[in-house]
């Protein structure tokens, strides 16, 4: 762990140089049990990095690297509480999954190995950047890495699953982008109204379904009357 | 009302925006800082009005609005030294201006500095989010929020007691040129870059690209002897960050600035600069100047 000036009001803590879950789980628990400390203004977590920004008036740089350098040692990651566990259904179907055959030609797979790869594996959310509350989530599966689109569209739908490099992602409002969308959830993924208004946080893990269209638009039907219940647990 | 009043913005002007201290603590959820992009200014015109430090003000970019007042109470502008009209008389900056039903205010371009944020005595009727008025990007759509103001806009107010006029002298207004100064602070990435590129970033004059926003200032120039690496692995990033391109041009994070990016690190603007910048416009010039965290502190 290396701890380093940033600016003069922030301070950048850096993990090994490596995508990994293990490293993730430090820095999201190193934020979680930091962000409300008092002269914390915010924080930022990322893959293996953590950006910590300060109020001069009640912490100085000497004094927060201490403060980390405490809160980590402390840090007991086999108790630590870890994300939760979330489903998420997609369709990937026709409209639905503009890029799923380009996919399947760029990896030489079928569309239905792309599907079945695809919600094969457990995926752990790393961070939350972009847009507002789109999550970087992974690893894929080496056989469905793909190149982001040579070309980015400049209008990707809200709720559009992509993957890039060895990444997997989800858009939770309408943006340009370059990912291969290979499927739509109709979960909100991110509500302004809501006090929380990000679906999906920081060290979650994820699991994707495949529904057909009709159960798209039931659960759609359900998320616009309000009740349609999650399947989230907590891991 | 009596102690309401309303603008009716007639034209909206370049890029017209409610803006406030910003929406801190919500970065780690994606979503950008947001803010006044020059925050000294903002204040200026809010004491000169009677409000907090912290109250909404419009933030008015280039080319000015157009407005019609209705109703009475107190406004004022502070920042770039924008030529414009209160009714048929030149219109006053960095002072209290009482206004009343069909005074028309109309600001026009400015010689120097980039922006000028009005000030209304009392609070702005129009919707918080997460903490701040200030109008998050076109991919947050919170109801009643504009990323920006737009022709035909009516904002109200709902007006406090007025103020005895206040007036800040020349002599202490601020003044922007067109060749800036900023003092920066080494960046988290400074030790990847090499000599030669470090020498070129503090020795090089900079000029301001047209496609500079409230996102990011990006820079016309390269640093010649830059060679990216592709194995970025994206980390967080604040306003005042300078990130440098896999062209090797420069980019200076500004309020709107996504929360996370892949690009190095070279410098960080200090703190007490970063409204500087948002004085900045196209064409400008500009310098690195290298200060450590023990000057400033």
């Amino acid at each position: 762990m290396k701890i380093q000036p940033y600016g003069d009001s922030a301070l950048l803590v850096t993990f090994e140089k490596k995508i990994d879950p293990e490293i993730s789980r430090q820095v999201i628990g190193l934020q979680k049990a930091l962000k409300d400390h008092a002269g914390i203004t915010y924080s930022i977590p990322a893959y293996q990095s953590l950006t910590l920004g300060f109020n001069s008036t009640y912490l100085n740089y000497n004094g927060l690297e201490k403060l980390i350098q405490e809160t980590f040692e402390k840090l007991n990651f086999e108790t630590t509480e870890v994300g939760r566990k979330i489903t998420i259904p997609v369709c990937y179907q026709g409209d639905f999954a503009p890029d799923l055959s380009e996919v399947a030609n760029i990896t030489g797979l079928s569309t239905q190995q792309v599907i079945a790869l695809h919600t094969s594996k457990e995926y752990h959310v790393y961070m939350l950047g972009f847009l507002a509350g789109f999550a970087y989530m992974g690893t894929l599966a080496e056989a469905l890495k793909s190149p982001r689109k040579e070309t980015p569209r400049l209008k990707i739908h809200e709720g559009a699953v992509g993957l890039a490099g060895l990444q997997t992602g989800i858009y939770p409002a309408e943006a340009p982008g370059g990912w291969q969308i290979i499927g739509t959830t109709p979960l909100k993924m991110f509500d302004p109204e809501k006090e929380k208004p990000n679906f999906i946080e920081a060290g979650d893990t994820i699991k994707f379904r495949s529904i057909s269209e009709d159960e798209y638009k039931i659960i759609k039907l359900k998320i616009d009357t309000d009740i349609f219940q999650p399947e989230i647990t907590n891991g | 009302m009596a102690n309401s009043l309303k603008l009716h913005f007639k034209k909206a002007g370049f890029f017209t925006s409610i803006q406030d201290f910003g929406r801190f603590g919500q970065q780690d959820i994606g979503i950008p800082v947001s803010g006044a992009m020059d925050k000294e200014s903002m204040q200026i015109a809010n004491y000169l009005v009677g409000n907090d430090d912290s109250t909404p003000v419009i933030e008015i970019t280039l080319l000015g609005p157009e407005i019609e007042i209705e109703g009475e109470g107190q406004i004022a502008f502070a920042g770039a030294q924008f030529s414009g009209k209160l009714n048929n008389q030149a219109l006053p900056l960095f002072q209290t201006i009482d206004v009343k039903t069909g005074d028309t205010i109309t600001l026009k371009g400015t010689a120097t500095g980039c922006r000028i944020y009005m000030a209304i005595g009392g609070k702005m009727d129009e919707p918080i989010w997460l903490g701040s008025y200030s109008a998050p990007s076109d991919y947050v759509k919170h109801a009643g929020m504009v990323s920006h103001i737009s022709d035909g806009y009516e904002l109200t107010c709902t007006t406090h007691k007025k103020v005895d006029s206040r007036t800040i002298a020349p002599n202490k207004q601020p003044i922007y040129t067109s060749c800036t100064i900023l003092r920066v602070v080494t960046g988290p990435d400074f030790d990847r870059f090499e000599l030669a590129s470090i020498q070129e970033f503090f020795e090089k004059t900079f000029t301001i690209s047209s496609d500079s926003n409230r996102m990011g200032y990006r820079l016309n120039e390269a640093l010649k002897q830059y060679k990216a690496n592709s194995e970025e692995i994206s980390s967080g990033v604040i306003p005042g960050t300078v990130q440098v391109t896999g062209s090797g041009k420069p980019i200076i994070l500004t309020a709107d600035a996504q929360t996370t990016g892949g690009y190095p690190r070279i410098a960080n603007v200090v703190t007490e600069d970063i409204d500087l910048v948002g004085q900045m416009k196209p064409g400008d010039e500009l310098r690195f100047m290298l200060v450590s965290l023990e000057d400033l502190y």
